[in-house]
């Protein structure tokens, strides 16, 4: 891990500000922390020389001032440092919001949407611990030590040399213990991992290892994995925690060192009380920060990891299928039952993603007023035509209107595609996707009934992701939701994938009847279907892959 | 008398005494040296022969060396405690479980539910780690040090004893109480950023498609200034806790220096002593400096042991059936695998074992009283307001292959979960003519196996997802049923029995695991087999297959299953057809069965 990644700096201008608002802090807390350590070794001398009465409470008075404010500057540092923390993860955060935006869905896939979303939002998380744990430290090694060294080095530079010999030996071993401990943990990892998650697996297979009789036997084997994952642990932990020991030891025995060499020069009589006391009060505090820094290492490797995994996903530009761009924004003339009929022509569409065929060379002509089915088999490209025909997938092939030539506009388009994807929100919200402002409550009412979800609240509230619906009530929100926008922006086509998998006969029927009256407004109706109901009432079926 | 799974997890104080003691053996050498080096300087100063110093030296040497050392030892015993500790958490959430799950459990998001409940019980281990270790050592070390330093100077241990105390008020209040308003502040606001995150991410396609895209980016950024103004605010009481400890060492020195100086003043304190008291308070704060992050992971810990107890219950809930009411009957443990599955039903299925096709046996067509019997069966799930199934009277014969439809949440599940049972009834349930409420439920299972709605498939290789119905299977015996399944050919392609099947089945589609459960079953010889909407999630094509194959299987074997779907199915693979409406049961006659091309339509004609 480096220390400090660059590209945080480019990426992310508030991390900038901290480093410059933490330096001067830093700085401050150096001074302080060396004031309160003048002060302590003045007090104690004034007192044990019997110098007590002139001056000690100018001493105290400095003591308790530089105490004060050497809280006052680590509290500063830690506030900015949460604030920066605060900043810089908004200011990742969004450039990943607008990459997302900007590259379209093929990017987003490649990334898995789910870890985008999950590094978005809790992941970016653990840079709080490295800025408000790992940074200042970072920071006070780079400037409160050598400070710190240099002011031992004025009072006593044998001290001084003993801490410049010893310091740069705690990196040097921590970097070869954790060469020598990922070879450990390289060699258990594949064990650890699995003794890790074969409890969770158990735990998620309670009720089909119930159903086989078979859950007892697990109370004692859990038991035994759990003993295992400590005995593999254990062994590897000998050996991680050899460079936290180092760490202590190289700290502790450098003070030894320093005090014992003070003491035998003040028996000698070539060094005084308060130069020995003051020094030896400064040496832990020139070992802390980069003790704190190695102590905190582990917290701040999970935040770096975080923000490297940012930077390369805004650093992946490869291959970038910007999504095909909405063209320009088409005068709307608003769709009027009896418009010109018209009809969408798709000519030998092809899909063809990394080599493999999503879409086998397609050609069909869905005329206004009219239904047309698309049918096949599972695989054979039926979504992927729909999303084609939108614009979502790169394609071969033309898409167009017959009367006017052009591609049809997003805004001419109302689709419902194979898994509902609703949002968080009401219903009503969901179904008026797009429209801005408050939804027109009849309109979603009218959609949803002719989506065959009369029953359902628009005022229902739904989590991330739709959740709170079953799978059917949400594919028939996603379908009120093309026909809400049908209704509202005029589309003149009309694309819907499964609109009826969940439904029964009755409803289905139903949805079928509202799908040949909305054709009847002088719709396309392109609808992709398993189901005999739905494609005996198309006015043209279109078979894609195998044999109809 | 309800008892938190969190009691278990701290070790009992002989397994926790090596880490205790290591830790403040390490905080007091940390204290010694400071102590040491202190006495050693200020002696020194005043010129004795060097002899007199050498105890000192050789202390301040020894102190540098058993301060790391023993922080080594206390980390290791530690955390070897902890894990130890794990094994008896783990075993005692796992006892819990298998008496309330799945039931038990609530009956939405099951899988998550568990998942945070694997994350919860492991985050128990910090209580050992984290919590008590730290303050227990925190706690010893300023005993031991006010006493040490009474012995030199009582007035100085008494500003060092209320300094400590203070510190000890300030961390655990002020950082509990930091820590709390930090939760609600910002909790619902990082909350609510991740759901608009997840939505635009996640949607991006129905975003684009509906010119939304925009919209939501607004909506993103607008929670996010929201939560970025929250964390600014909330940034100024960071470090709050521990900028006052540290002010707090501060003024305990500052206190001692008038108050022990007297003393030297009279000669009844050396000045080596003097140091010494003076300086000792710094190291003290320093181990006590442990004390707030002990008592922020102690919120977390807390919480963690709420959310398991409350996720599973000790208590097993009303209208769950408890395994361990009946007292320890293990199927595997009477007899493993195939047998004991047939030792099981020679007592109470009517089905006689020996093949994998018990209830082809021509015996047991010939004496045929039905395979389940129910009359007047109610069921209500824990925590629900009514029963969702309510007087249900059905008989299965043997052979029978049923299908139960329904709208969702029409009670189906409830019935599948009945005869399985993990849900109670009210009413009699009879299998091969003997009332469940007898029975150990396991005993139950043993006779009418079940296949839930989403099956959990080990992530383990294919053979052993199949053996651990039936461990004493050859491996032919395993293709073979995969080859029923029609799963075979798709295993020759993946490489045979050793394929992996991947985390949570993360390898295989929703079908193919479904089939894989299926050949499970099959392998285990179930006398009657209940499938719990084997379709959902599945696409209509995919879905009809798998049931027509299952029905099919079911035929060929004559074996008795009931099949809840609402996919359409072929009559003639049905022998009966059941309508579960508002928790009712009808019996549909064969004649109304459909196919896919049955019933009058009212088309609208364009």
């Amino acid at each position: 891990m480096k220390p400090l990644d660059p590209r945080l700096l480019r990426h992310a201008s508030a991390a900038r500000v901290f480093l410059g608002l933490g330096a001067l802090l830093g700085v401050a807390q150096t001074a302080s922390i060396v004031a309160v350590a003048w002060f302590t070794t003045s007090a104690v001398v004034q007192v044990v020389d019997g110098r007590a009465a002139e001056g000690l409470a100018t001493t105290l008075l400095g003591l308790g001032v530089s105490v004060a404010a050497r809280s006052l500057a680590a509290w500063a540092l830690e506030v900015t440092a949460a604030r920066a923390a605060a900043q810089v993860k908004s200011q990742l955060r969004a450039r990943v919001v607008a990459a997302v935006a900007d590259r379209g869905r093929a990017w987003v896939d490649r990334h898995s949407s789910a870890r985008v979303a999950t590094l978005v939002g809790p992941g970016l998380d653990a840079l709080d611990d490295y800025f408000a744990r790992y940074l200042p430290q970072l920071v006070l090694t780079v400037l409160a030590t050598p400070l710190i060294i240099a002011v031992m080095a004025s009072r006593d530079w044998l001290s001084a040399v003993i801490v410049v010999l010893t310091l740069p030996l705690i990196p040097v071993f921590m970097v070869l213990i954790g060469w020598t401990t990922r070879a450990a943990q390289a060699r258990q990892w594949e064990r650890l991992t699995r003794l890790a998650s074969s409890f969770a697996d158990a735990v998620a297979g309670v009720s089909t290892l119930k159903a086989f009789g078979r859950e007892r036997r697990q109370v004692e084997r859990i038991g035994r994995l759990t003993d295992d994952l400590r005995v593999e642990t254990v062994t590897v932990l000998r050996v991680s925690f050899l460079s936290g020991f180092v760490l202590e030891l190289a700290a502790s025995l450098s003070v030894a060192l320093v005090a014992v060499s003070i003491g035998i020069r003040l028996v000698e009589g070539s060094m005084g009380l308060t130069a020995g006391l003051f020094v030896l009060l400064l040496t832990p505090e020139a070992y802390l920060p980069l003790r704190r820094v190695g102590e905190n290492y582990h917290a701040a490797a999970d935040g770096v990891a975080a923000a490297e995994e940012v930077f390369e996903l805004l650093d992946d530009e490869h291959g970038v299928a910007r999504a095909v761009s909405a063209g320009p924004p088409v005068g709307i003339e608003r769709r009027s039952v009896g418009a010109p009929a018209d009809a969408l022509v798709v000519d030998r569409l092809t899909v063809d993603r990394g080599g493999a065929v999503r879409l086998p060379e397609t050609s069909f002509v869905a005329e206004t007023g009219r239904v047309t089915a698309v049918v096949g088999p599972s695989g054979a490209g039926k979504s992927t035509l729909l999303d084609a025909v939108l614009g979502l997938e790169p394609c071969e092939g033309r898409v167009v209107w017959r009367s006017s030539g052009r591609a049809p506009a997003r805004s001419e388009i109302s689709w419902s595609g194979q898994s509902p994807r609703l949002s968080s929100g009401t219903v009503a919200w969901n179904v008026a996707l797009g429209e801005g402002g408050e939804p027109d409550a009849a309109a979603v009412v009218r959609a949803l009934d002719l989506a065959g979800a009369a029953g359902l609240d628009p005022a229902l509230v739904l989590g991330a992701g739709g959740e709170g619906l079953s799978g059917g009530q949400a594919q028939r929100v996603s379908v009120a939701r093309a026909l809400y926008r049908l209704d509202r922006v005029g589309s003149r086509l009309l694309l819907v994938d499964e609109p009826s998998s969940a439904l029964d006969r009755i409803t289905e029927a139903r949805v079928v009847a509202g799908l040949r009256r909305i054709a009847a407004t002088g719709v396309a109706v392109v609808v992709v279907t398993h189901r005999r109901a739905v494609s005996d009432a198309a006015d043209l079926v279109v078979t894609i892959g195998g044999a109809s | 008398m309800t008892r938190s799974l969190l009691r278990t997890a701290q070790p009992g104080p002989r397994r926790a005494a090596p880490g205790i003691v290591a830790g403040s053996l390490s905080a007091l050498s940390a204290v010694a040296l400071l102590a040491a080096s202190a006495y050693l300087i200020t002696r020194a100063a005043e010129q004795p022969p060097i002899l007199y110093l050498s105890l000192a030296v050789v202390g301040v040497r020894a102190f540098a060396l058993t301060r790391a050392a023993f922080r080594y030892v206390e980390r290791l015993a530690s955390h070897d405690a902890a894990f130890r500790q794990l094994a008896v958490v783990r075993t005692e959430l796992y006892r819990r479980l298998v008496r309330v799950a799945p039931a038990g459990l609530g009956r939405t998001d099951r899988g998550d539910l568990l998942a945070r409940v694997v994350g919860d019980v492991d985050a128990l281990q910090d209580l050992p780690l984290r919590v008590v270790q730290p303050l227990v050592v925190s706690g010893l070390t300023s005993v031991v040090a006010v006493v040490g330093v009474a012995l030199v100077s009582p007035a100085a241990a008494a500003v060092l004893a209320g300094a400590l105390v203070v510190a000890l008020v300030v961390g655990c209040v002020a950082a509990d109480r930091l820590a709390r308003r930090n939760e609600r502040t910002l909790v619902a606001r990082r909350g609510a950023l991740s759901t608009a995150v997840v939505d635009l991410v996640q949607n991006l396609d129905v975003l684009v498609a509906f010119e939304a895209v925009e919209a939501q980016l607004g909506r993103v950024a607008t929670l996010d200034a929201d939560l970025r103004r929250a964390s600014s605010r909330r940034a100024l009481t960071a470090g709050v806790v521990a900028a006052v400890l540290s002010a707090l060492s501060g003024a305990a020195v500052l206190a001692t220096v008038p108050v022990a100086a007297p003393a030297v003043a009279s000669g009844d304190l050396s000045g080596p002593a003097f140091a010494l008291v003076v300086l000792v308070p710094l190291a003290v704060f320093e181990v006590v400096g442990a004390v707030p992050t002990a008592v922020l992971a102690w919120r977390r810990v807390r919480a963690s042991g709420e959310r398991v107890d409350s996720a599973v219950p000790d208590e097993v809930p009303v209208g769950v059936v408890d395994d361990g009411a009946v007292g320890p009957v293990d199927v595997d443990a009477v007899a493993p695998g195939r047998v004991g599955a047939d030792a099981h039903t020679a007592e109470v299925g009517p089905a006689p074992g020996g093949s994998t096709s018990p209830a082809s046996s021509a015996t047991a067509r010939a004496t045929p009283p039905p395979a389940l019997r129910l009359r007047d069966v109610s069921a209500t799930w824990p925590g629900a307001a009514g029963p969702a199934l309510c007087g249900v009277d059905l008989d299965v014969a043997v052979g029978d292959r049923m299908v139960v439809e329904g709208p969702s949440g029409a009670g189906k599940t409830t019935l599948a979960s009945v005869l399985a049972r993990f849900v109670e009834h009210t009413g009699r349930y009879e299998v091969g003519g003997v009332d469940t409420a007898t029975r150990p439920p396991a005993a139950v299972r043993a006779t009418v196996g079940l296949i839930e709605q989403a099956p959990h498939l080990f992530d383990e290789s294919l053979r052993q997802n199949l053996l651990f119905a039936r461990d004493t299977a050859t491996d032919d015996e395993l293709l073979g049923v995969l080859d029923r399944v029609g799963l075979g050919r798709w295993a020759a392609e993946r490489g045979g029995l050793d394929a992996p099947v991947g985390e949570r089945g993360a390898l295989v589609s929703g079908g193919q695991a479904q089939r894989i459960s299926l050949a499970r079953a099959l392998l285990r010889g179930f006398p009657v087999l209940v499938l719990d909407e084997p379709t959902a999630g599945l696409d209509p094509e995919t879905a009809g297959r798998l049931v027509r194959d299952v029905l099919t299987t079911a035929r060929d074997d004559g074996a008795t299953v009931v099949v809840i779907s609402h996919v359409e199915v072929p009559a003639d693979l049905v022998t009966r057809r059941v309508r579960v409406e508002a928790g009712r049961l009808r019996e549909i006659e064969a004649s109304s069965s459909v196919d896919s091309d049955g019933g009058p339509e009212p088309w609208v004609r364009g």
